[in-house]
């Protein structure tokens, strides 16, 4: 075969006619620049969020204080906390979600169907939902673990047991989206290469932990990638259900920052909180990112 | 066949029933409890252990969508009806507006394959990455002085962070699967891209515009916390008006579950009608 010929049409179109196609959506989107450095001004003033007039820039002091707050330190270590225990266990159940899903049969676009409804309640609805299923008396979560011999939970209601419920919850909504980008993975893989494997005599379980799953770690990172973004900046739920309680124990980063700017109207230490969060975002994501975009490059050079 | 075989052909069908079982029940059955809550009347929903045969009723239906006028303006029955109006006309504005700036945005980086269109496309991706707050407190204060806050232009503007950076990439994705000979020949014709993308794109890709617009409509439909700071009395969506009316009375379950059941129609209903596309366009609008 003869060299295909980089033409126009292989590298599409002109740069003008491009930025010209672009430029609306880019232009929409960068006008959310202005809030955003605003914003980062804001966290160096002492700026109120209701009372007019009066604001001072005081440098660094809203960061300074913040280091020595210790409820800082505790919101800081419930959001890695909670993002750590999401990608930890959506992450294999996602993966055994999306295996099961990926064997051929009758019933599997049925099931298919069934993954993607907890993806289209709206968190909060979900947060209020399995607040009513974790009622500590009457709850029918409890009742159901009666059967399997497993004592009443104080669930979201216990300081020791709050994380772990508001992560069941999250786990619930988003194992879904887990599950569907493995999916895909899955899916990316030939049918020939599983076939000669299976050829050759290697068991279903070899063929997943030999082929299967060395072949997903593009996937995976992904998923690691959507997970823990969002798992940073979680709120909805935690504020369906808890609201940062008890006692601080559910309190991340992100509902501080809610609470500092509208319980306590103190904008400007609202949005220092808000942009170490940011900085925490774009480091862990960053990373994941680039370490996915290693990967992709990768597998294109092959 | 030998025996030993079949056995375990058997086991690992045993197993594969099992799984899907075990996986069926941990997604439907929120759902399905809920469900069955909204049908209940309050002495059937108080009952321990918990009922699942009772003669079913539409009491909280009716009374969350029809209820009380007193109680509805002292703020212990949701407004529902009100509040799903302004989540229809903020989220379906928002795709409105997203679609018609992303189908050319899409188009142009599905068709230009340079580092630099790959870069633009992180920067879509990234907008995920941000916490909504440091937008949004700002703009909190950006339209209180413009009069932007708690009006239908400012909600619909707010959500094309959301709706906008989704519609791209799903969008994108679809427009590469089109094989760019189609368009070649009216390019030979003389046609323009604008021409080429209203009259040959546009229409191929038309299953991937819906899916990209469903999807983006969940999305921006689910969100609360754009309502929570930027919507006042007037435009209060649906996620926050249920927030607000439910919270705080814990007995209140059964028009917070017939609640929950109206605001996730529009999901529910997408998922049943459009359940192919769905899928598709969240694979694609995750992974490519």
């Amino acid at each position: 075969m003869p060299p295909r010929r980089k033409d126009a049409s292989e590298n599409g179109l002109a740069r003008g006619t491009f930025l010209l196609l672009l430029a609306p959506a880019l232009i929409l989107l960068f006008l959310s620049l202005y809030p955003f450095l605003s914003g980062l001004y804001t966290s160096l003033t002492d700026q109120k969020l209701y009372a007019a007039g009066g604001t001072r820039f005081v440098g660094f002091a809203n960061f300074v204080r913040l280091a020595g707050t210790p409820l800082f330190w505790t919101a800081l270590g419930n959001t890695l906390s909670y993002t750590a225990l999401v990608v930890a266990i959506q992450l294999p159940l996602g993966l055994a979600f999306a295996l099961l899903l990926d064997v051929p049969g009758r019933l599997q676009s049925f099931f298919r169907s069934v993954l993607v409804l907890p993806l289209l309640i709206p968190p909060v609805v979900a947060g209020l939902m399995w607040k009513t299923m974790m009622q500590p008396q009457q709850g029918v979560l409890n009742y159901l673990l009666s059967f399997l011999g497993i004592d009443p939970q104080p669930w979201l209601a216990n300081p020791a047991t709050a994380m772990i419920s508001v992560v069941l919850i999250d786990t619930w909504l988003f194992t879904p989206l887990a599950a569907i980008i493995l999916l895909a993975g899955l899916q990316s893989i030939s049918v020939e290469l599983t076939e000669a494997a299976r050829v050759d005599g290697a068991s279903p379980w070899q063929i997943v932990r030999r082929i299967k799953l060395p072949l997903l770690g593009p996937y995976v990172l992904l998923v690691a990638l959507f997970r823990v973004s969002d798992a940073l900046k979680s709120l909805e739920i935690i504020y369906a259900t808890t609201r940062g309680g008890p006692l601080n124990a559910t309190r991340t980063l992100h509902v501080m920052a809610y609470e500092e700017a509208y319980r306590w109207s103190n904008l400007g230490r609202a949005m220092a909180i808000v942009f170490v969060l940011w900085a925490l975002c774009y480091a862990i994501s960053g990373t994941l990112l680039a370490l996915w975009q290693r990967q992709e490059a990768r597998r294109y050079a092959r | 066949m030998p025996a030993d075989l079949s056995l375990r052909a058997l086991r690992g069908h045993a197993l594969l029933a099992l799984g899907y079982v075990a996986f069926a029940f941990f997604v439907l059955f929120p759902i399905v409890w809920i469900f069955l809550m909204s049908l209940k009347s309050f002495g059937d929903i108080i009952a321990y252990p918990p009922r699942f045969l009772f003669t079913p009723t539409l009491e909280n239906y009716v009374e969350v969508l029809f209820g009380g006028e007193a109680e509805r303006a002292a703020g212990e029955i949701p407004d529902l009806l009100r509040f799903l109006m302004n989540s229809v006309i903020i989220s379906g504005g928002a795709v409105l507006v997203s679609i018609v700036l992303a189908v050319p945005a899409a188009y142009a980086l599905a068709r230009r394959r340079t580092g630099g269109a790959r870069n633009i496309q992180f920067t879509f991706l990234s907008f995920r990455f941000a916490p909504e707050l440091s937008i949004i407190l700002p703009l909190y204060v950006i339209y209180t002085r413009t009069g932007l806050y708690d009006t239908y232009a400012g909600m619909i503007l707010v959500h094309q962070l959301i709706t906008l950076p989704l519609s791209v990439l799903i969008l994108a994705s679809f427009f590469r699967d089109i094989p760019h000979e189609i368009e070649e020949a009216a390019r030979v014709d003389g046609a323009n891209v604008l021409r080429i993308l209203v009259s040959i794109v546009v229409p191929i890709a038309r299953p991937g515009i819906a899916s990209a617009m469903i999807i983006a409509f969940i999305f921006s439909w689910n969100n609360l916390i754009f309502g929570l700071v930027l919507a006042g009395g007037a435009t209060r969506p649906v996620t926050m008006g249920i927030l607000q009316s439910m919270t705080f009375d814990q007995i209140k379950w059964g028009l917070m579950a017939a609640s929950a059941m109206v605001s996730a129609l529009p999901g529910m209903v997408a998922a049943i009608l459009f359940q192919r596309q769905i899928t598709r366009g969240l694979t694609l609008g995750a992974v490519k």
